[in-house]
């Protein structure tokens, strides 16, 4: 009895201790700071494998990789991204802001989220622990088989891969549940679901999202090490497996993903535009509308990836049209939010900068994705720096561009402290030109004919240039983050003196104090429309009234 | 001396000039000397490349419409400290919402009856006897040509005669691979286990890059194909060059080279000239199946090819020498790993040089 008190007690000493606290936080404003602190260190990682493919591309036949280095690199420099930083930064803003944008104490299931956090830490460590291994995998983000298989890939990378995916899995799918839980049982009085923030919205449309797409990652990643360690045949071709049984498992997953790692982020450009517009948002329900169609329609698109693998006419023209469908609803979004800038009263202030460059950037994606619904053009661009430009406007000018917004604009919430508007212009400046410059070469190499995922090209074929340039490009973008970093630390050095409500914001988690108490609200203000915070601070022009009276 | 400012200021702008002249190129004319299907040299090609051209038109529109939205509500609606009070707070216009709903439906409406309407237009026309036909088939990491009614086995460089239907099937003897030569046609994937199609037109005679598009490991980058398009007499001697078999070994030294090649180490991965299947021949049930025991490709006629290594290394005697040794310098990672004694180079050479 005695030993068992005394390890209560220790136990209890160190849950109090300062890194203690940290580890056995189920806090979820703690476990959210943990989310993006660490894939904010594997985001310096992923950029720095980055700039290793582009000092080795930056002129014909580079030398800095060796070809086995660099396609390690590539991989992990996807897999990194979208694995690593994009999706558990969502997980982490959501974590912190979830809560307290519906007025509630917590998440619903704090033990859970504790959890899912240390899952995403071990199976990230677990990843990388590869290289210690024999190398790190290399087939790509998307891992294609059967060159994922034992006899094309004999080292142990591939391995370290699946089965970080399948606790990465684990992972998102137990954070998923709580969110759609929280969301759907901790409401605060009079917060009904046309209330609910849009970033909120969104974070719950992408918990559905990963809920249901990824068992079929788990199933793919599971049948893959089956293939490797027991010696089934799931993905050899000729051998009783289907090569392609890879492909439509990882995109019926992998579609839908691309729809996780940008909601986030539309959802928050539709909290930072209108309140640095001075207006609601033009349309909310058709804003959450389109998001829930995008949702939908995400999950009938993933063999837009495989037009070139020999499909039957008949999927082709369906997987077109259904991709070209899903441009609807994006364009919905963009044109509300240029419908709530106009008649504004817009303050350029640094959220506001990201989350129009957002805006801007994303477009080129939203509209070279267009090109690549289109069958015959897509036959020729595929697997070309076409789509490696495409993603990388939709995930760098859309879901990093949205990141950063959310981060200068909740930075006070949840430090305390302002990141400074002037490196923060500067920080965008530099990022939006330098993304500017790596990424739209891309298109135009694609057009000229360069393949992905290449460790070397000749000369003669009209590349170079605008390859250097894409070198050039991808430094100004790594400038930009020691600015940004530069930034951070020197508001870290600040003491925490951010006012509640510095944005003059509408929404719940500006009603309490920057940072929040760890029961979040010592009083929640009274909900009556989606701007609650609004209603407060105007009450003759609440938008209740409105709702109670529609004259508009 | 006193030319030089006047100089750089000509070439500053010449250089602007060029800069916005490239982009011109590279986006809507395609640029020459690129392996680009915005330089078509093929109906599939061309069609590709009108269709991606129109599709410039809307694009270039909704980009100009929503990015001159964006810089007019930021310069027109931007905070000034003259500004009293609060903004109108407008909730919404369904009417607007609705009309920015159906006008993009109708849009990508109109894009989707144009991708149909391309898709058919370059569909695979019937097939007859005049068609040269092609069995393409990827390895890691070099193509193989089989033409089965020519009874040619090639590698790497795929001859055809100028304005000649070319039916092609792609397989792939291991991982995914992409069969793409832009300014010919789109991209299909060689697929282990499934057969794709392909086919495509040259309008007129000349040298086509292309290259694996489908990520297949370490030499993925140095997987390439070159497409010669020959005027049909060209194309003739080719294939009656090809239909040639090995010759005699010319000596001591070669005769130990060819034996090398034919019951040596090379023979493990090579074979040397395809036999000729008389009326009388009988598939093996392998050979029915299509299944290959080669993995690298066939030697006869390794001089009336320009390159080795994938298309990345120039052929010559040197080079050549220099492969049998330090192809994994050369091309590392590939699947030919051999210890070559000098003896053996030089044996190999002295026959190897007479494959014309």
């Amino acid at each position: 009895m005695s030993t068992h008190s005394a390890a209560l007690t220790r136990a209890e000493a160190f849950s109090q201790s300062r890194l203690g606290s940290w580890i056995m936080t189920v806090d979820h404003k703690r476990i959210g700071i943990l989310y993006m602190g660490t894939a904010f260190a594997y985001f310096i990682v992923g950029g720095a494998f980055a700039l290793l493919m582009r000092l080795q591309l930056a002129q014909p036949n580079g030398t800095v990789l060796s070809n086995a280095d660099y396609d390690q690199v590539f991989t992990m420099h996807g897999t990194t991204m979208i694995f690593l930083v994009v999706m558990p930064f969502w997980a982490g803003l959501g974590n912190y802001l979830v809560p307290l944008m519906i007025g509630a104490r917590d998440m619903a299931f704090p033990k859970l989220n504790a959890l899912s956090y240390w899952l995403f830490l071990a199976g990230g460590l677990f990843m990388y622990s590869s290289f210690a291994f024999g190398g790190a995998p290399d087939a790509g983000w998307f891992s294609y088989a059967p060159l994922t298989e034992k006899i094309f890939s004999r080292g142990l990378g591939m391995d370290f891969w699946a089965l970080s995916i399948l606790i990465l899995g684990i992972s998102t799918t137990l954070g998923s549940i709580n969110f759609i839980v929280t969301v759907a049982q901790l409401r605060a009085p009079g917060m009904t679901y046309d209330r609910i923030p849009v970033f909120v919205w969104m974070m719950v449309v992408t918990s559905f999202l990963a809920v249901f797409s990824l068992p079929s990652l788990t199933a793919a990643a599971s049948l893959l090490l089956l293939d490797r360690q027991v010696g089934t045949h799931f993905y050899l071709g000729g051998q009783g497996g289907n090569a392609l049984l890879w492909q439509h498992l990882f995109w019926f997953f992998g579609h839908p993903e691309v729809y996780i790692l940008i909601l986030p982020a539309f959802g928050i450009v539709s909290e930072v535009v209108p309140v640095f517009s001075g207006k609601p948002l033009f349309g909310y329900k058709v804003v959450v509308l389109s998001g829930m169609v995008i949702g939908l329609l995400g999950f009938t698109v993933w063999a837009h990836h495989m037009f070139a693998t020999g499909m039957p006419v008949l999927s082709l023209l369906f997987f077109s049209a259904d991709s070209f469908l899903i441009g609807v609803p994006t364009g919905v979004k963009i044109f509300a939010w240029l419908g709530t800038m106009t008649g504004g009263r817009i303050r350029l202030q640094t959220p506001m900068l990201f989350a129009i460059g957002h805006v801007a950037l994303f477009l080129l994606g939203g509209l070279s994705g267009i090109h690549l619904a289109v069958v015959p053009v897509d036959w020729q661009l595929t697997d070309t720096y076409y789509v490696v430009g495409h993603i990388h406007y939709v995930l760098f000018g859309g879901a990093i561009f949205g990141l950063f917004a959310g981060l200068y604009y909740w930075m006070p919430k949840i430090t305390g402290r302002t990141l400074s508007e002037g490196w923060g212009k500067v920080h965008f400046w530099l990022m939006f030109i330098g993304m500017n410059l790596v990424f739209f070469p891309m298109h135009i190499l694609g057009l000229l004919g360069m393949p992905r995922r290449i460790y070397r090209y000749d000369v003669g074929h009209g590349w170079d240039t605008w390859n250097l340039l894409m070198t050039v490009g991808a430094f100004i973008v790594a400038l930009s983050i020691v600015v940004f970093a530069v930034n951070f630390l020197l508001a870290w050095r600040q003491r925490p003196a951010a006012a509640d409500d510095p944005w003059d914001a509408f929404t719940l988690e500006w009603a309490t104090s920057s940072p929040p108490p760890p029961h979040n609200f010592d009083r929640l203000p009274e909900v009556r429309s989606a701007r609650p915070l609004w209603d407060r601070k105007h009450p003759q022009q609440a938008d209740w009234r409105r709702e109670e009276s529609p004259a508009v | 001396m006193e030319g030089r400012p006047s100089m750089t200021v000509l070439r500053s702008v010449h250089r602007r000039s060029l800069v916005a002249a490239v982009l011109a190129a590279g986006l809507l004319a395609g640029c020459a000397g690129s392996p680009s299907f915005l330089e078509p040299s093929s109906m599939i090609a061309s069609r590709q490349a009108a269709l991606f051209r129109l599709l410039l038109v809307p694009s270039a529109a909704v980009f100009l419409l929503v990015e001159g939205w964006l810089i007019f509500n930021v310069v027109r609606f931007r905070r000034r400290s003259s500004d009293q009070g609060l903004a109108p707070q407008v909730h919404g216009h369904p009417a607007l919402e609705i009309t920015w709903t159906v006008l993009p439906i109708l849009l990508v409406t109109a894009l989707f009856v144009l991708t149909v309407g391309t898709i058919n237009a370059i569909a695979a026309p019937a097939g007859s006897p005049q068609d040269i036909r092609v069995h393409v088939i990827g390895h890691r990491w070099w193509w193989e040509f089989e033409y089965p009614d020519l009874h040619i086995l090639t590698a790497n460089e795929l001859h055809v005669p100028a304005n000649a239907v070319v039916q092609i099937q792609v397989d792939s003897v291991d991982v995914i691979h992409s069969f793409w030569v832009p300014q010919l046609s789109g991209k299909v994937d060689a697929i282990p286990g499934q057969t794709n199609e392909l086919w495509f037109r040259a309008d007129q005679p000349g040298e086509y890059y292309g290259q694996c598009s489908e990520y297949c490991g370490l030499n993925h980058a140095n997987m390439r194909v070159t497409v010669i398009v020959d005027t049909p007499q060209d194309f003739d001697a080719w294939v009656e060059n090809q239909q040639a078999p090995p010759p005699q070994p010319d000596g001591e030294l070669a005769q130990k080279g060819h034996d090398l090649i034919t019951q040596g180490i090379c023979s493990n991965c090579h074979i040397l000239g395809l036999e000729v299947p008389d009326e009388s021949h009988q598939p093996s049930p392998a050979e029915a199946a299509g299944v290959r025991s080669h993995v690298g490709p066939n030697l006869n006629h390794l001089l009336s090819r320009s390159m080795i290594a994938g298309e990345t290394i120039e052929l010559t005697e040197a080079n050549l020498a220099s492969w049998l040794t330090q192809n994994q310098v050369m091309k590392p990672g590939n699947d030919m790993v051999v210890n070559l004694t000098d003896e053996d180079v030089a044996a190999l050479m002295a026959y190897l040089k007479t494959l014309k």
